[in-house]
């Protein structure tokens, strides 16, 4: 019993550990979200209090729009369930890697599973299986750093240069292409990858919201599941 | 007093995405459906990366935009096949960004 509570707090700390990689590109998001909120009449526990309670960047700042634009709470959260529809995507496959776990544990990993806590645990888990309690880790980490950046961009908004200006979003794909990159070593990644890039341009050019996402993930993969049977050879290997 | 219940609907409809396929898939999956999930993750960085580099949300939407980015995105890409190194692959991705734009007089 003691040794399987050292193994989870460790595991739990890798998982925060591992996910400060992503710090840089959320705390500019974070910050200019504070800013933007603010500047749409939010007051301070409401622009930390979305970020605690909600908890999903997008969503987040296409609330502080539709706030601003003072519409009414039901479109609001209506825009928020299209844009975090991503998330069913994410979240089924992480539990692909996590379904052993006790459900509480799953309950408590979905409350902040995002596109950067995904990716720091899919690349864990597909080097050493699947670990519920390094996925906690590591939603703790980004939840921790995304309240941070929240509160520091109230606090100092005024006085930081537009961080767009400067190119600091730029940070977050850059964040994801080396998380990308070591993926596409085999022909059937790199194929859903060229194909996902297509869809996703397409897709983000023409729909609303994160659509392109969801729509770009769904016929990506399942366009390698496809081209992964039609030639075996070329298949990555088992999962542990 | 609207605007915190107007989180608890967000957070509910965000929640709902996140957690209901994590608690319905508690069996193996089907292999149909493991191997469509093997090829997920590769698809969703993609689609996270592309349109972030070649694209540019305005008053009138989202548009096609080809500039910097794109080069620095490139150069990362690079930097990242040939080290796998995440902080690597944001400085240089950053400081050509920056260099671009200021060569080209942005």
């Amino acid at each position: 019993m003691q040794a399987e509570t050292t193994g989870r707090w460790q595991a739990m700390r890798r998982g925060f550990v591992a996910t400060m990689i992503v710090w840089p590109g959320v705390a500019p998001f974070g910050m200019v979200y504070a800013v933007s909120a603010l500047a749409a009449g939010l007051s301070f526990a409401e622009t930390l209090g979305m970020s605690l309670i909600v908890f999903a960047g997008a969503s987040q700042f296409t609330a502080v729009g539709l706030f601003a634009a003072g519409a009414n709470p039901i479109s609001i959260i209506a825009a928020t369930a299209i844009i975090n529809a991503r998330h069913l995507l994410l979240a089924a496959s992480t539990a692909s890697y996590i379904r052993q776990s006790p459900g509480w544990l799953r309950a408590v990993v979905a409350f902040q599973l995002t596109d950067e806590t995904y990716a720091v645990g899919v690349q864990q888990f597909e080097k050493t299986g699947g670990d519920a309690w390094f996925q906690f880790g590591a939603n703790l980490s980004l939840y921790f750093i995304w309240a941070l950046s929240t509160v520091i961009g109230s606090l100092l908004g005024a006085l930081i240069p537009d961080p767009a200006g400067l190119g600091l979003d730029l940070i977050f794909p850059l964040t994801f292409i080396a998380f990308l990159m070591p993926m596409v070593r085999d022909r059937v990644n790199r194929s859903v990858a060229l194909l996902a890039a297509g869809i996703s341009v397409a897709a983000a050019l023409w729909l609303p919201g994160s659509w392109y996402v969801l729509l770009a993930g769904l016929i990506g993969s399942a366009f390698g599941a496809w081209f992964a049977v039609l030639t075996p050879m070329q298949a990555p290997k088992e999962q542990p | 007093m609207s605007i915190w219940l107007t989180y608890v609907g967000m957070a509910a409809v965000t929640y709902a995405a996140r957690a209901i396929p994590l608690l319905v898939m508690r069996n193996n999956p089907p292999p149909w459906l493991a191997l469509w999930l093997r090829y997920v993750p590769a698809a969703v960085f993609t689609a996270l990366v592309v349109p972030a580099l070649v694209t540019t949300s305005g008053a009138a939407g989202r548009v096609l935009s080809l500039g910097p980015a794109v080069l620095a995105g490139i150069i990362g890409a690079l930097v990242a096949w040939r080290t796998s190194n995440a902080i690597l692959t944001v400085v240089c991705g950053m400081v050509s960004f920056w260099v671009i734009r200021m060569v080209m007089g942005g």
